[in-house]
């Protein structure tokens, strides 16, 4: 066996593949071992060394009982020619702290603009009693998907399939129903009181509620 | 197939090695193989009060003497499937015990019509102790939990390296490693982790790597006596030093628990599995037996059940 201030499995005498509650246990073991007085070291290490070997028994697990630590541990241990003294716990701390860049926010469809149609867009514009199939029409011809309007509006695509096509046994209370409206209307550019007014008075209408 | 031998040792005397070297012959008779317990306490003998049997003349006394060959000296015991051989009961003038008898005394065992050969070992590092100890397919050490057994329970263990290495070294170089090794008890070491193995190696050049050898065979310890979890746990922490100061891995195969039933069968001269069979001991005793002899047995399951 290597004796090595920074071979923290040496320490606490346990193999690298262990989980993580067997390393809670051996530290438990070695703190009891080598703390107070325990008959086991009497004649073997002194109280000094016992104090000494505590303090290792300590770093090894605030190494190894730290998750984070203990895979950035086992990476750097896995690498060749690797520095001992680099693997203090101060080291590795430090090393954790190296805070990863987080990807950039990725939408699933850019909307695609068509070519523009002044009649359709007078249309809708004068358009004073909206329902589901016209707000599909818009969104349509804005080129925009569901799966888009979903990710903007953090409406699930499922509601927003179910304003559009009217599906009454797919919807929750007019109240939520309101919102949804109020929420892809503002997306679609749209007089958004207007637009929620009808649809909800159609809805009320058309479904008795 | 030739006998297993089990030596059972122990640092300091009335730690408990005569009973459990009888437990475990009970036990494993009760596991229906065939168990001889030899008593080699040569500095008085009582694994025959145990069994509440009569002193008799046919004892190792007469095997040592070469009255006797060591199959006619059996004597059996009211458990079927175990036998046992007497020790010697007359000190005064116990023959010596040549390294040359002892080495006879284990190949003959080995040859005899039984599964396991248990013997039952006196106190301390003695010479013959230590060859039987060394020859033995597995060895106990039996330790209790005052500071007094564990103090002398290292001494043996070192006494037990010390004897090992001269196996593999020649004269010279053993007359080197025990200098050093005087050397070593007496020095502040500076640096903690300065183990055992290394300071042997740096102090005198010779390769002790037979350390991992004696690991395929690991001394196994047992607690006896104990009386509460942290007592229990002491055993892993003795595992931990010999770790850490001899770099010498044992095994610590399990505790044994304090039971009043112990002195109590004592005294009516009969041995605890037989006279109180259902105490917790024998499901203690059934689980250290089933993990040596089946290890991937779930034994602590066992001890659940019992």
């Amino acid at each position: 066996m290597e004796v090595s201030k920074y071979n923290y499995y040496d320490i606490l005498e346990i193999s690298q593949q262990c989980p993580q509650h067997e390393v809670t246990t051996a530290y438990e073991r070695a703190k009891t071992t080598y703390s107070g007085e325990n008959p086991a070291i009497y004649t073997i290490f002194s109280e000094h060394e016992a104090r000494e070997l505590l303090k290792l028994v300590e770093e090894a697990y605030a190494v190894l009982g730290n998750k984070t630590l203990r895979a950035i541990y086992d990476e750097k241990l896995s690498q060749k020619n690797v520095n001992l003294a680099d693997l203090s716990y101060e080291n590795l701390k430090a090393l954790s702290k190296v805070s990863v860049p987080e990807a950039p926010k990725k939408i699933s469809s850019e909307p695609v603009q068509k070519e523009k149609d002044p009649n359709f867009e007078s249309e809708y514009l004068a358009l004073t009693a909206w329902d589901g199939q016209w707000i599909k029409k818009v969104r349509e011809y804005k080129g925009l998907s569901v799966g888009y309007m979903s990710e903007v509006t953090k409406i699930s695509s499922f509601y927003i399939t179910a304003v559009e096509e009217e599906q009454i046994e797919n919807l929750p209370a007019p109240v939520f129903v309101r919102g949804y409206v109020v929420q892809i209307a503002k997306v679609l550019g749209l007089n958004e009181k207007l637009v929620a007014d009808t649809y909800m008075k159609r809805f009320k209408d058309k479904f008795g509620k | 197939m030739a006998a297993q031998v089990w030596a059972i040792g122990a640092g300091k005397g009335g730690v408990g090695k005569t009973f459990v070297s009888s437990s475990f012959g009970i036990t494993l008779s009760k596991m229906n193989s065939k168990v001889l317990l030899i008593d080699f306490d040569f500095s008085g003998a009582n694994l025959h009060t145990l069994f509440g049997s009569e002193l008799s003349d046919r004892n190792l006394r007469t095997y040592v003497e070469g009255k006797a060959a060591l199959a006619e000296i059996i004597s059996s015991t009211s458990v079927p499937k175990l036998s046992y051989v007497q020790g010697f009961w007359d000190t005064w003038g116990a023959p010596s015990l040549t390294l040359e008898k002892t080495k006879a005394l284990i190949s003959e065992a080995r040859e005899l019509p039984y599964d396991y050969v248990i013997f039952d070992m006196g106190p301390g590092p003695h010479v013959a102790n230590l060859e039987l100890f060394g020859a033995a397919d597995e060895r106990f050490l039996i330790c209790n939990t005052e500071p007094t057994t564990i103090e002398k329970t290292y001494r043996f263990i070192e006494a037990f390296i010390c004897r090992e290495l001269q196996k593999v070294t020649n004269k010279e170089q053993h007359q080197k490693l025990i200098t050093a090794l005087q050397s070593f008890h007496i020095k502040e070491k500076s640096n903690v982790l300065f183990s055992f193995r290394n300071y042997l190696q740096e102090a005198t050049n010779i390769d002790v790597d037979f350390f991992a050898e004696l690991e395929k065979h690991p001394v196994r310890l047992i607690l006896n006596g104990t009386r509460s979890r942290a007592e229990q746990d002491l055993g892993y922490s003795i595992k931990s030093v010999c770790n850490k100061h001899f770099d010498f891995g044992i095994d610590y195969i399990g505790a044994v628990e304090h039971d009043n039933a112990v002195w109590q069968s004592v005294k009516s001269r009969k041995p605890v599995l037989l006279d109180k069979p259902f105490t917790p001991l024998a499901g203690q005793f059934l689980s250290i037996c089933k993990s040596i002899t089946c290890p991937n047995f779930q034994s602590n399951l066992y001890k659940a059940v019992v």
